[in-house]
């Protein structure tokens, strides 16, 4: 009885939590900061190759389909929501749904994160219709003039991220069903990773309103 | 949080400050762009820190407390692996093979998928599943 009493207060002392921020947050939003310096080159890339071709500039930019385009960012600002409605239900802990599939109230953090999923995969399936539209019937390649480069390469480098994430959601809902409880770690992946999304998602406005609206 | 969030939101106010000089002076638009973002990287990370400050109590070295305080979980940190060894190989053979040939890149992906799975799900197969 002595043994079971005192390991019970081993235990207590053991899982005491620290009233502090959770390393990992502060980790990964000091790392997307750096993240943002990374787009910041590429940005800068946009504005001067820009200001040192106007004209080209005009006439490249009508290629663009913008409604399309603004269809498929809607599907991943959407999207940002849809994974923070995941996120609310993983810091209850609950991780599946507690009704059927079609009662979206009850979804858990593995149905919202399903959905997420599926947003961010049609982002980049959109994404690749955009540039075989654009290389095969427009003729704007990597290689074709200067717009073209920096065009590839802005939302080019955006979509690896995007499809970085799209993994990183695969993990960690492959991590959820590999466990028979759901852990204080994996809902921390699944808060960093949410986070990492949204920034994402940040990142794309700024590059649809320089790319498809300013123009 | 509250100092370190401070010292970023210094940062955020000078470049606030330093970026619309710069644009008016110059015209530059490379350097406009890169002030302009690392005025979001200050912002980005002050907001976030302030805001922990707010949500959690000053902690042990924001109040001169006790070292023992500081004691307790933290949260799970892989004491060893070899897993980012094996994710380094493969990604440096990814940049090799898109500057000389595609197979190695292939290669170096394929490798690459499989120490990033080697390394998410280590502490979740075998002696650890749980």
């Amino acid at each position: 009885m002595t043994d079971v009493a005192s390991a019970t207060a081993v235990d207590a002392a053991h899982t005491r939590q620290p009233e502090r921020p959770n390393l990992v947050a502060v980790g990964v939003i000091v790392w997307l900061s750096s993240e943002l310096m990374f787009f910041a080159a590429l940005f800068a890339i946009y504005f001067t190759l820009r200001s040192n071709a106007p004209a080209l500039w005009d006439q490249q930019s009508e290629l663009l389909n913008v409604p399309f385009s603004l269809l498929n960012t809607t599907v991943l600002v959407l999207s940002s929501v849809t994974c923070q409605l995941g996120v609310l239900r993983a810091e209850r802990g609950q991780v599946g749904r507690l009704g059927t599939v079609f009662q979206v109230g009850k979804w858990g953090m593995r149905e919202w994160f399903v959905l997420t999923f599926l947003m961010g995969a049609f982002f980049i399936g959109g994404q690749v219709f955009e540039y075989a539209e654009l290389a095969m019937h427009e003729g704007l390649t990597l290689s074709s003039d200067p717009y073209g480069s920096i065009f590839y390469l802005a939302t080019g480098f955006h979509g690896l991220h995007v499809t970085l994430g799209l993994i990183a959601f695969l993990f960690l809902l492959g991590r959820t069903y590999m466990t028979r409880r759901f852990t204080h770690e994996q809902a921390t992946s699944t808060i960093v990773v949410s986070y990492y999304w949204h920034f994402v998602d940040v990142v794309w406005i700024a590059l649809f309103l320089t790319i498809y609206v300013v123009k | 949080m509250k100092i370190e969030g401070m010292i970023f939101a210094i940062v955020t106010v000078f470049f606030a400050g330093v970026t619309p000089v710069y644009w008016f002076m110059s015209e530059d638009p490379t350097g406009t762009t890169a002030l302009v973002l690392t005025f979001g990287l200050g912002a980005m990370i002050a907001f976030y820190f302030l805001l922990l400050s707010r949500r959690f109590p000053p902690r042990p070295e924001d109040r001169d407390g006790e070292v023992e305080e500081l004691a307790g979980e933290y949260g799970f940190y892989s004491p060893h692996s070899w897993w980012p060894l094996a994710a380094a190989g493969a990604v440096s053979m990814v940049f090799i093979g898109l500057v000389f040939a595609w197979f190695i890149f292939i290669i170096g992906v394929a490798l690459a998928a499989m120490a990033a799975v080697g390394w998410v799900f280590e502490y979740y197969r075998g002696e650890y599943a749980h």
